[in-house]
């Protein structure tokens, strides 16, 4: 179906600060690497057009702030999203152990239809360091315990595989909204962001 | 080093060409043979120094291609590079676009004023120019502006306003920084000029041909009319009075009378006098309540302008530099006519005048250039920057130090209130007076107790005998030639007045009291001198060697040469240190009952701060002086005599004493809560800062010279928590609920704008309309702020930004996506922390849910899992 539409592919990009969020992203849509490490504030997203079996395709993909004092802005972009890509690196083994919070704080923020079947991609980042502090093993472990997620692993540096695993997150990511289109013909009122908030200057005070 | 020696070389020919053009008086100063060519080839030279790049069209034009962007949009004609190739200009110039430019602009007398846009802006300058040419060395540049602006002024006496130390090989410029002009600082804007033709009375004014006057309205009887004072000072001033001169002199007179002295080539010493008796009236009048207000006699109503000079000097703030911005200001405010209508946001908001105080605060056009030399706000510095009056400050001499390292002591130095500077030339002349007397006492002593000793033998009665005339005869060749000497350096100050002999007015208490301090020393130890036999004279007090070398011992820039113990020390640097009394064992007019510094102790941990010298503010023992004190309190309704009592009849500010009949004349500071003689309190009008906490009340109320400047300092400075101040104050103003509303919201929505990249406009606006602290600190306050309050600008400014703020986040795809949804009710509804009427915000986690759906005082559903995940994460690590 709707093969003549305009396809967007929304991607979130999570994972704890300094993974490699950014680079990877940088990486894969302008492939540029850079060493300087500039923390990202709130949210950005890049776009790249791919080809996915003939069809042309816009990814969107939102690049997040892992540091926690840069969360006080909202996720709001969570919604709607159609892959999320969780990263972590291979030789920091906290990154690795707050993955499953990064996954449960996007499917509670995310609130999908269908959170036992939403596509997860799993990227294991700096696979060019050493020394690694979780082996490919580990975390396939971990993947096959959150259905079957793929697991890739990359350096955002060199660029390996970076290619590899930003096609599967597409092709996850069209599934997904094939799937939730199927959902949204069966319950018509679909979902729309509303942009007309006005502000409340002289409302209630708050506690804040 | 080499590079000081060429800019001294480019500096002293430019100087000199110009004194040359100038000493003739003659009305236009080009009609003088070959003058334009000789200036001009003077300031090729300047220009062509250090140049980087030279393009096609000429040397610098790189450089004057600046102007067509640097210069403000309204004045576009009056700038424009103009580089059209005209037959009169020299032929050898034709070629070159950038050398006909600086010809004309030299010719039509706008060479300082296009020169000094350029230089203002460093960068542009220095991406022209090489970091070592001339036109880079700030202090050198600024030379080459006075030095054009005394030509195109035509007023040779300007030329004294260049800093002499320039001059001096080796010379320690470091120390010589001025700080503090009072002579210019005087806001011209304030005399308006409408003139029509009529005869100059130049005879009126005697001795005034020392005094260049201004060539074009020479014939012109000028219209002043007299926006004197925008705060209403002395009563009898009042604003908008008219001031009708004959011929501008008064003008010039105003401009002319600095109180730094002029010592400029072949200007003869009667200039030195001419201020002197110009400033006598001026003295006198001050403390006149009633000046009387249609004067028909031309001098007097010279005499007013001076006298107003006088208080309005006193308390501008000292920021500009002259050399910027006087020369165009002038021009500039001679064709406006409203010089008040600047900014409209304060109008009205003073009741009784209609000049507000706070435009007086405020940087005037062309008078207070803030971004060059913008003053330190109270913030910064505590308002140590605002001396009082008087501390009270004299050093004592610790006992056995000689005289001489006691007057270079930095202790002498410390003492920067004005007063004090003043009252150290009574305390040190009376010393070095007394030393000289001790000296000449001493001598005759050891003659006569030679003669006394005793005279039983008579071989050695022989002997002495003819030792005694051995010494008479020793004595008379050595006066001899102490004489000779003293005869030709005489003759050297009176012929040749090199630029080296200028003496500095760089420093900050430079002031009209010294020149006459001056004369009166010298005078008296000329005489003392000349009975003495002693080689001590007017000369040796200017003559080069003592500028070159400085006085013996005087630490570099620690001493100024015209300081009370500047002169003192080149009044006893002829003597033998040995033969020089003590400094402890002479008696200082300084009692230690009137400065009993035992009493007051300093605190042992006192910072010293080397870069600028602090005050100790000391007092006595019934007296001290003001200090920087930010005063939330209202004070009650002055009760005078009580009050006064209080006080020990004495001011505030300087501690004088006031017999009581007279103690009527002193004034209340509404700020400080005190009463102030009235050299200290000019009637100066200023928002009181807890009058506005307290009873919103905006009126302005007589402040003491200390505190007006005060209250200057800290008007734009977020000092005020007014909500915690006053509890009750949003009863007062409906408006401060309104704008701490917005305020927080607008801090809020600038976490989005100042992150997001689609909003740089928006990120501009914020910078350029609020203060730094406004979305960061909010809950403190300016004075500046309240009075913006008050007249509801501040409301109006917030609207806009608010609005123009949350329209951007409304439609803005990346702040739309950084929004909040309720995960309570997980509506899609995008949710902000500004909507403050639908939405509640977690202060722990910042996460934002409806009101409805979540209250404050509930656990946050995400602080919640943060908990939990902490614990888990610190349990499996464990």
């Amino acid at each position: 179906m709707a093969s003549r539409k305009k396809i967007l592919l929304k991607v979130v990009i999570l994972g704890e600060s300094s993974v490699g969020k950014t680079s990877l992203m940088n990486q894969y849509v302008n492939r540029k690497f850079s060493n300087q490490y500039k923390a990202t504030i709130g949210a950005d997203f890049l776009t790249k057009e791919v080809t996915i079996d003939d069809r042309t395709v816009t990814m969107q993909i939102w690049d997040t702030a892992g540091q926690e004092r840069f969360q006080s802005l909202g996720v709001a972009f969570y919604r709607g999203a159609d892959c999320c890509v969780l990263v972590f690196d291979v030789t920091a083994p906290s990154t690795f152990k707050s993955l499953d919070s990064w996954r449960d704080e996007f499917l509670i923020q995310a609130s999908p239809r269908d959170p036992e079947n939403f596509p997860f991609v799993l990227l294991g980042n700096k696979d060019d360091l050493e020394p690694r502090a979780i082996s490919a093993k580990r975390a396939q472990q971990w993947c096959q315990n959150k259905n079957n997620m793929p697991y890739f692993e990359t350096s955002a540096k060199s660029g390996s595989n970076v290619e590899q695993a930003f096609l599967a997150i597409a092709k996850n990511a069209l599934a997904q909204q094939n799937s939730t289109v199927d959902l949204y013909n069966e319950f018509p009122d679909q979902i729309k962001l509303t942009n007309t908030q006005k502000p409340s200057g002289s409302g209630d005070s708050c506690s804040c | 080093m080499v590079d000081t020696v060429v800019y001294q070389q480019y500096l002293q020919s430019l100087k000199s060409t110009v004194e040359s053009l100038l000493v003739t008086q003659v009305a236009n100063v080009w009609s003088i043979y070959g003058g334009l060519n000789r200036l001009y080839l003077c300031l090729e030279k300047i220009f062509k120094h250090g140049c980087k790049g030279i393009s096609q069209e000429g040397v610098f034009f790189n450089f004057i291609q600046g102007l067509e962007w640097l210069q403000p949009e309204p004045s576009k004609n009056y700038f424009s590079v103009d580089c059209e190739y005209h037959p009169q200009i020299p032929a050898l110039l034709k070629n070159d676009k950038s050398l006909i430019w600086l010809y004309k602009s030299l010719e039509s007398h706008t060479l300082s004023t296009k020169l000094s846009w350029l230089l203002l802006e460093t960068s542009h300058l220095h991406s022209c120019y090489e970091s070592w040419a001339f036109l880079c060395q700030n202090q050198y540049a600024e030379a080459t502006l006075i030095c054009l602006k005394a030509v195109e002024r035509n007023q040779v006496t300007f030329l004294s306003e260049i800093n002499p130390c320039l001059f001096l090989k080796n010379a320690n410029t470091q120390g010589f920084v001025k700080t503090h002009r009072r002579c210019f600082s005087f806001p011209e804007s304030h005399l308006k000029f409408s003139g029509k033709t009529k005869n100059n009375s130049l005879k009126d004014i005697p001795d005034q041909n020392t005094l260049p006057t201004g060539t074009i309205n020479e014939d012109k009887e000028k219209l002043i009319l007299g926006k004197l004072k925008p705060w209403s000072s002395l009563p009898a001033l009042q604003i908008d009075s008219e001031i009708k001169i004959k011929g501008n002199k008064g003008y010039f007179l105003s401009r002319t009378t600095p109180n730094t002295p002029i010592h400029t080539k072949k200007i003869s010493p009667s200039l030195l006098k001419v201020d002197y008796n110009a400033l006598q009236p001026r003295t006198n009048k001050a403390t006149l309540k009633k000046p009387v207000r249609k004067e028909k006699e031309p001098e007097t109503k010279i005499r007013r302008i001076v006298i107003n000079t006088s208080n309005i000097i006193e308390h501008t703030p000292c920021s500009s530099t002259y050399q910027r911005n006087g020369g165009v200001q002038f021009d500039e405010t001679m064709g406006s006519s409203g010089t008040y209508e600047r900014d409209d946001r304060f109008k009205g908001f003073l009741s009784h005048s209609p000049l507000s105080m706070v435009d007086s605060f405020l940087p005037m056009q062309g008078t207070k250039d803030y971004s060059r030399h913008r003053p330190k706000r109270f913030i910064e510095d505590g308002g140590m920057s605002i001396l009082p009056m008087a501390t009270g400050y004299f050093p004592k001499p610790t006992k056995g130090q000689s005289l001489t390292s006691f007057l270079t002591s930095s202790k002498l130095a410390r003492s920067n209130a004005e007063l004090d500077r003043e009252n150290a030339h009574f305390s040190i002349s009376e010393a070095i007076i007394s030393a000289m007397e001790q000296l000449k006492c001493n001598r005759d002593l050891n003659l006569v107790s030679d003669e006394q000793l005793d005279d039983s033998d008579p071989e050695i009665m022989d002997l002495k005998q003819r030792i005694r005339l051995r010494r008479r005869q020793r004595y008379m060749e050595t006066k001899g030639k102490q004489w000779c000497g003293y005869i030709i350096s005489d003759e050297r100050t009176d012929t040749t007045v090199s630029p080296k002999s200028t003496p500095p007015d760089t420093a900050s208490y430079v002031s009209s009291s010294e020149d006459i301090d001056d004369i009166e020393i010298d005078e008296a130890t000329a005489n003392l001198g000349e009975s003495q036999g002693l080689s001590m004279s007017l000369a040796s007090l200017y003559s080069d060697a003592d500028i070159v070398k400085k006085p013996r011992g005087v630490p570099d820039g620690a001493s100024d040469i015209l300081s009370a113990e500047g002169v003192a020390l080149s009044l006893i640097s002829k003597f033998n240190e040995k033969h020089l009394p003590k400094a402890s064992d002479l008696e200082w007019l300084v009692s230690e009952e009137d400065a009993p510094q035992a009493l007051l102790p300093l605190p042992k941990s006192w910072p010293v701060d080397l870069e600028k010298p602090t005050t100790p503010l000391r007092g006595t023992k019934d007296w001290a002086p003001p200090r920087p004190q930010i005063v939330l309190a209202l004070h009650p309704a002055p009760a005078r005599k009580a009050l006064m009592e209080k006080q020990n009849y004495r001011c505030a500010g300087c501690g004088m004493k006031v017999a009581q009949k007279y103690a009527s004349k002193y004034r209340y500071c509404d700020y400080l809560g005190k009463y102030f003689c009235t050299g200290c309190h000019k009637n100066q009008v200023a928002l009181i800062p807890a009058r506005v906490l307290y009873k919103w009340d905006f009126k302005g109320y007589p402040v003491s010279t200390f505190s007006y400047k005060l209250l200057e300092q800290m008007y734009f400075d977020p000092l005020f928590r007014i909500f915690e101040l006053n509890t009750n104050i949003t009863k007062l103003c409906s408006n401060l609920d309104f704008i701490r509303k917005y305020r927080l919201g607008l801090c809020y929505l600038k976490e989005y704008i100042v992150t997001c990249r689609f909003a740089e406009t928006i990120q501009e606006r914020l910078e350029q309309d609020l203060p730094s602290y406004f979305l960061s600190k909010l809950d403190e306050y300016s004075m500046d702020d309240l009075v913006n309050i008050k007249n509801g600008d501040l409301k109006t400014k917030l609207k806009f930004l608010v609005d123009i703020c949350c329209r951007h986040t409304s439609e803005c795809k990346l702040c739309l996506a950084r929004g909040f949804i309720c995960e309570v009710c997980k509506s899609d509804e995008v949710i902000f922390p500004w909507q403050m009427r639908i939405v509640s915000r977690c202060i722990k986690c910042s996460t934002c849910y409806h009101t409805k759906c979540w209250k404050p005082t509930e656990q946050c559903p995400k602080c919640s899992r943060i908990i939990k995940r902490k614990e888990s994460t610190s349990s499996t690590s464990r």
